[in-house]
């Protein structure tokens, strides 16, 4: 460990006295065929709720305060809807995370440890939801961020160590759709769009519906999975047409739609068992300047959850 | 400390546009499935992997946020590979890439979603410590996808050679 940390002020060292340097050769575009090889990782291609906050932290200054929401943890035996409900919580920590909010992290990473549970695999994760709480109450914000990541992850690899390495993708997708949630409601709050263009990124978006619809016949065909994936089609084309757009209120229209989208689908990710899937495009309530909280709440379940073995 | 401020910002850097992605799009599943697997099990503690991580702990002592991921490569000298990542706007990123093996020469590189290469404050060890290590800050001035790139330029040995990279965001 004080070795890293000698490195570490040995690197820094180095880029002050000799300076970050200019590649020195001339690097050639890239090629079709060079193109044709890029790789898509889930843990680093899809950028984490906590990246897309930052960037949102510069562009607007959202007062993160206003868009905690409390959530609970569905009550279900679907495991699709239990691993988009850890996209969800682990964006819903970020968000807790840039609100400095530590009790709602911790109710963050009680609900992830519930899901975890209901998915066969909290024994691996108390070691995270003891960091996450232990970080919590010394506010170690940054080692919130990083934990919530970690933890996000960790529940992911152990879908693969369960043969439930195609619950990933939605884990990721649940997670990039929270937090588009949280950044329209912040970008529609601005009257001139401040911050859209950190939300505009329709690669992304069609990719991750390429990635749902690559899943097993019997997981792509669930209801939820079947909603995830046309909300992400729709938000792609909303996001590319948006980004085009140079009428403010066609733009803001655009957003408008794709926030409804990402909100209901959170709150059908959300909703527990005896709750059917909610239908696209439901007319949601017109975001107000400010107390974004009431546009994403998610239905309240109880609080006692069950705790079903894996079907 | 406050080098990294010193030496910050970055020169801003240009992408064009937002590109396409469909070349992107339709990757064959089965080696997306493979390095998805790699990357979603538990981290192999390899050498490769810990000096990176150590390397990119410079730039969190900096405030720098480090992503929960690595990307594991064994290439061959003159062999590069890509990686497709969403980068936004107003971030500032660190790029490190690291290998057990001693002298060798590797180059990070991101491209816009365009192809063509970003510039960025590149550095590299000098070999003073053991294992080789090279790192890449970027400033990008449109948030979009970009493509990045880890190359073996020179190696002594003529076997592949294992590499790990991560990141840092701020």
């Amino acid at each position: 460990m004080q070795t890293g940390r000698y490195f570490a002020i040995w690197v820094l060292s180095v880029l002050c006295s000799q300076g970050a340097t200019l590649s020195g050769p001339v690097i050639p575009p890239m090629t079709e065929n060079q193109k044709q090889g890029v790789l898509f990782i889930d843990s680093l291609s899809v950028p984490s709720p906590g990246e897309v906050f930052v960037a949102m932290n510069k562009a607007c200054r959202p007062n993160w305060a206003t868009l905690v929401t409390s959530s609970s943890a569905p009550v279900t035996t679907e495991r699709s809807q239990l691993a988009l409900a850890v996209g969800v919580l682990a964006a819903n920590g970020y968000i807790a995370v840039e609100a400095q909010d530590g009790q709602q992290v911790k109710n963050v990473g009680r609900e992830m440890m519930q899901v975890a549970k209901s998915l066969g695999i909290s024994e691996s994760l108390m070691g995270r939801g003891n960091s996450l709480m232990q970080f919590a109450d010394n506010n170690d914000w940054e080692a919130l961020a990083e934990e919530l990541e970690a933890t996000e992850n960790e529940v992911k690899a152990t879908m693969v160590g369960q043969k439930d390495k195609e619950l990933i993708a939605l884990t990721s997708a649940a997670a990039w759709l929270r937090g588009l949630d949280v950044a329209t409601s912040v970008v529609l709050a601005s009257p001139t769009l401040e911050g859209a263009s950190v939300i505009e990124q329709p690669a992304l978006a069609r990719r991750l519906s390429l990635r749902l619809g690559d899943l097993p016949g019997r997981v792509k065909q669930g209801d939820r999975v079947v909603l995830m994936r046309d909300s992400l089609n729709q938000i792609a084309l909303l996001l590319e047409e948006s980004g085009k757009d140079p009428s403010p209120e066609k733009r803001r229209d655009k957003i408008q739609k794709i926030h409804d989208l990402s909100a209901s689908m959170v709150v059908s990710i959300m909703a527990s068992a005896n709750v059917s899937p909610t239908p696209l495009m439901q007319p949601s309530p017109k975001p107000a300047l400010s107390g974004m909280s009431q546009i994403t709440a998610a239905p309240t379940n109880t609080s006692t959850h069950s705790s079903p073995s894996k079907p | 400390m406050g080098i990294l401020p010193i030496m910050m910002p970055i020169p801003t850097l240009h992408a064009s546009g937002s590109g396409t992605v469909e070349s992107t799009v339709n990757q064959p599943l089965k080696e997306e499935v493979s390095q998805e697997s790699r990357n979603a099990a538990p981290p192999v503690p390899t050498e490769s992997r810990r000096l990176a991580l150590e390397t990119a702990s410079a730039f969190e002592n900096e405030g720098f946020r480090l992503r929960d991921g690595e990307w594991y490569n064994s290439l061959s000298k003159g062999q590069a590979a890509f990686l497709q990542v969403t980068l936004f706007a107003g971030n500032r990123y660190w790029f490190v890439a690291a290998s057990a093996e001693n002298s060798e020469k590797m180059r990070i590189v991101v491209y816009d979603a365009s192809g063509k290469p970003l510039h960025g404050d590149s550095w590299q060890d000098n070999g003073a410590h053991p294992g080789s290590r090279t790192a890449l800050g970027v400033a990008p001035a449109v948030s979009g996808m970009y493509f990045l790139a880890v190359e073996l330029l020179d190696a002594p040995a003529s076997f592949p050679v294992d590499t790990c990279l991560v990141y840092a965001y701020k």
